[in-house]
C-alpha cells in the first residue's frame, strides 16, 4: 500500500482567496460589484448601455468586460463616455480573479459606487469562479429557449438575481416565461426574477432600483 | 473548456501535498465533484491526462467521486429522481421543489510513491 494523504482542500482555493482579497477591498472602497453571466449574445452588453445611461449623472459606474477576443464590448460602453477595460482572456472561458485583480491595477478606475463584470459569453465556466462580486446575474434572453434553467442548474442555482432579456419579444418566439420563472424559483427559492427590455425600456426602472438598493444596503 | 483550469489547481495543490510528504511521484488523486459544480468528470480526466505529462504526477490515475444535488419537497420531504433529471415541482403535491448540496469541488486523497519505500 502506497502512502496516502488526506487533503480536503478547496481545488479553486487560489482563487477564492483572491476573490477574499478582492472582496475586502470593494468592501473597503464600499463599491458594489455585480458579475454579469450569460450566454453570447443573450445582451449583456445591451443590458449594460441601457442600464448605465440611465444610472450616470447619480452614480459612478464602470465596466470590466471579459472576453476571447476584440475589444468590441469595451469600446460600446467607452462610448456613453464611461470607463471600461477590456480583459482578453486568450482562450479561456471564464475570468478568475487574479485576472479581475490585474485589470484594476491596469484600469486606474479610481472610486466607484458600481462595478459591473461582464463576464465571458456562456453559462457554464463563469458559475465556477467567485471574482469577489456582491452577486452573480444570470441573463436568458427569450430566443435562447424556454429549457435552459434546468439545461445549466448550477448557475441558476447561485445567481441571486434572474434578468429574462428580450422581453419585448414576447408573443413573437415560443417560450413559455411562466415555466422559465417556475425552473428557476426551483433551482433558487430565494433568488429576485426580473423581465426586462433594453429596447423598450420595460423592466429597466425595477432592474436600476435593485441596483441602487443594493449599493444603499453594502454602505449602511 | 474551464476543466483545464480546474485540472492545473488540482494538480499545483497534489505537487505541494507530495513535496510536504517527501515524496516522488503522484499515482492517484482523488477530487469530490458536484452535480452542480459546471464540471464535466470526464472532461476533468481528460484535461488531467493532459497537464501531467512530464511532471511527478504523469501517469496517475484522477478518482473523482460525483456527488449528486438533492431536491426536496417544502411538505413532502426529499425526491428521489435520476442524476441529472431536475423535477421542477413536486410529484405528489405540485409544491415548486428546493435544491441542496451539489456543490462540491474539492481535493480529497493524494496517493503517492516515496523513492526507496516502493512496495
Amino acid at each position: 500500500m502506497s502512502p496516502t494523504a488526506d487533503v480536503r482542500a478547496q481545488i479553486l482555493e487560489a482563487n477564492r482567496q483572491a476573490a477574499e482579497a478582492l472582496r475586502t477591498r470593494f468592501l473597503q472602497e464600499k463599491t458594489l460589484v455585480v458579475n454579469l453571466i450569460s450566454s453570447p449574445g443573450s445582451g449583456k452588453t445591451t443590458l449594460l448601455e441601457a442600464t448605465l445611461a440611465r444610472l450616470s449623472g447619480k452614480l459612478k459606474t464602470a465596466v470590466l468586460v471579459g472576453d476571447i477576443a476584440t475589444e468590441r464590448d469595451a469600446d460600446r460602453i467607452r462610448k456613453l463616455g464611461l470607463p471600461a477595460y477590456q480583459i482578453l482572456t486568450g482562450g479561456a472561458c471564464h475570468l478568475d480573479a487574479r485576472q479581475v485583480q490585474g485589470a484594476l491595477e491596469k484600469a486606474g478606475f479610481g472610486a466607484l459606487d458600481i462595478l459591473f463584470i461582464e463576464n465571458v459569453g456562456n453559462l457554464i465556466c463563469p458559475t465556477s469562479y467567485d471574482l469577489g462580486e456582491d452577486f452573480k446575474v444570470v441573463l436568458l434572453s427569450l430566443t435562447e429557449g424556454d429549457d435552459k434553467p434546468f439545461k445549466y442548474p448550477a448557475i441558476f442555482a447561485r445567481a441571486s438575481v434572474a434578468l429574462l432579456t428580450k422581453v419585448d419579444l414576447l408573443g413573437i418566439v415560443d417560450f413559455d416565461v411562466e415555466a422559465v420563472e417556475r425552473q428557476i424559483r426551483t433551482l433558487n427559492p430565494h433568488g429576485e426574477i426580473l423581465r426586462v427590455s433594453a429596447k423598450t425600456g420595460e423592466g429597466m426602472e425595477a432592474w436600476c432600483r435593485k441596483l441602487e438598493h443594493a449599493l444603499v444596503a453594502k454602505r449602511a | 473548456m474551464h476543466e483545464t483550469s480546474i485540472a492545473l489547481e488540482i494538480l499545483k495543490t497534489s505537487e505541494t501535498v507530495l513535496a510536504q510528504h517527501g515524496g516522488s511521484r503522484i499515482l492517484r488523486v482523488k477530487v469530490a465533484v458536484g452535480e452542480l459544480s459546471a464540471v464535466e468528470p470526464e472532461l476533468l480526466r481528460y484535461a488531467w491526462e493532459a497537464v501531467t505529462v512530464g511532471g511527478p504526477a504523469e501517469g496517475s490515475r484522477l478518482e473523482v467521486d460525483f456527488l449528486p444535488a438533492r431536491q426536496f419537497c417544502p411538505t413532502c420531504g426529499p425526491v428521489a429522481r435520476a442524476p441529472g433529471a431536475w423535477v421542477p415541482l413536486c410529484l405528489s403535491c405540485g409544491a415548486p421543489l428546493l435544491v441542496e448540496g451539489g456543490n462540491e469541488l474539492d481535493l480529497v486523497q493524494v496517493e503517492f510513491e516515496v523513492d526507496g519505500e516502493k512496495p
